[in-house]
């Protein structure tokens, strides 16, 4: 079926945030727990319920406590007034660069970033079972401004013969969710019934 | 393209752990949805404490960790002919990616002769790769953000 509708609907987050928990609450506040099943889901999304499969399926009530109980607990974060946009880590800005080809080497990164400023850390992992490149790279630049122009200048360039991209790795805040089921019908004028495939 | 890369929900929940001689000693991590990476590391081994980090990370982050669970194919297998948990440990690996939602659990693998001589290597195998891989990319994540070694 052809997705009909380019636009994307996003949940506003007051009305269905599951996930939200005060950082450093302190108190394991069960019903803010998302339970598995109604956090995944987001809480009355209408796509169809989903193929299960796996033992983990099995015990589900004395996984979930378990689980509730080691998720329970404050955990910690740096600082952040939150909503969207790039947070910066400990030292710096990381940048995450994707679609690296599998034999780059870190050298052929630091040509490709050097410029923007210097590189206070690179971590290229590579692919546990094959020994190549996994795909992506973490790039931690000191200043903000040198993050912000190394993904600029080299988001959908190309390295080594592939393209790759270049965008933030952390965020201030959670961004908002796509979702496939629509709320608002609409979003172009037309009275004509919908069509359907 | 492995289906369900660009789809939908993507939620992931990775544990290792056991509980023996000094205690629950655990790793735990957890892409949400949201964009929010929970981090856990629980030994009592020589009285260390608690490590429980958490950041939010960016869609192109989370694009890319479905990617990797994507590109193994891990969706397609099934943990029936695993070994179960057991004394030794026990892991977790819950994945809802499009429309699909696994939840595997296993015991700890010590390498690979133990997935050569289990009863579905093939599957096997695929795991404890997927789960290398995930660890290398949370592991990178949490310590260049905290500057901590994660473990």
């Amino acid at each position: 079926m052809a997705n009909a509708e380019a636009e994307a609907v996003d949940f506003e987050p007051e009305e269905d945030d599951l996930m939200d928990e005060d950082v450093g609450d302190g108190s394991p506040n069960r019903a803010t727990l998302p339970r598995l099943k109604s956090a995944i889901t987001g809480g009355g999304s209408s796509t169809a319920p989903k193929k299960t499969k796996g033992r983990g399926f099995r015990d589900e009530a004395a996984a979930e406590a378990d689980r509730n109980a080691r998720m329970s607990a404050p955990f910690d974060s740096l600082d952040s007034e939150g909503g969207p946009g790039p947070e910066r880590s400990i030292e710096g800005w990381i940048i995450l660069v994707t679609g690296v080809h599998e034999e780059a080497q870190e050298d052929d990164l630091q040509n490709a970033f050097g410029d923007f400023g210097e590189i206070k850390n690179l971590h290229l992992n590579l692919d546990r079972r094959t020994g190549f490149v996994k795909g992506y790279a973490l790039i931690e630049f000191e200043k903000f401004e040198e993050a912000q122009r190394a993904i600029r200048e080299m988001d959908g360039t190309e390295l080594l013969t592939q393209t790759i991209n270049v965008d933030w790795a952390f965020s201030k805040g959670p961004f908002r969710r796509r979702n496939v089921r629509r709320r608002s019908p609409r979003g172009h004028r037309s009275r004509s019934p919908r069509r359907r495939f | 393209m492995a289906d369900g890369v660009d789809d939908g929900e993507f939620y992931l929940r990775y544990y290792v752990g056991h509980k023996g001689k000094f205690g629950h000693e655990f790793l735990e991590f957890e892409f949400r949805p949201d964009g929010k990476l929970r981090y856990a590391n629980n030994s009592n081994y020589k009285n260390d404490t608690m490590i429980r980090k958490e950041i939010f990370l960016t869609p192109s982050v989370l694009k890319e960790c479905r990617r990797i669970v994507a590109d193994s194919e891990i969706m397609k297998e099934d943990d029936n002919n695993w070994p179960e948990p057991d004394r030794v440990g026990r892991q977790e690996l819950e994945i809802v990616m499009g429309n699909e939602h696994i939840s595997f659990t296993t015991s700890k693998i010590g390498s690979l002769m133990d997935v050569q001589t289990s009863k579905d290597p093939e599957g096997l195998r695929i795991f404890y790769y997927l789960v290398q891989d995930l660890k290398c990319f949370v592991f990178s994540l949490i310590s260049l953000h905290f500057k901590i070694k994660p473990i």
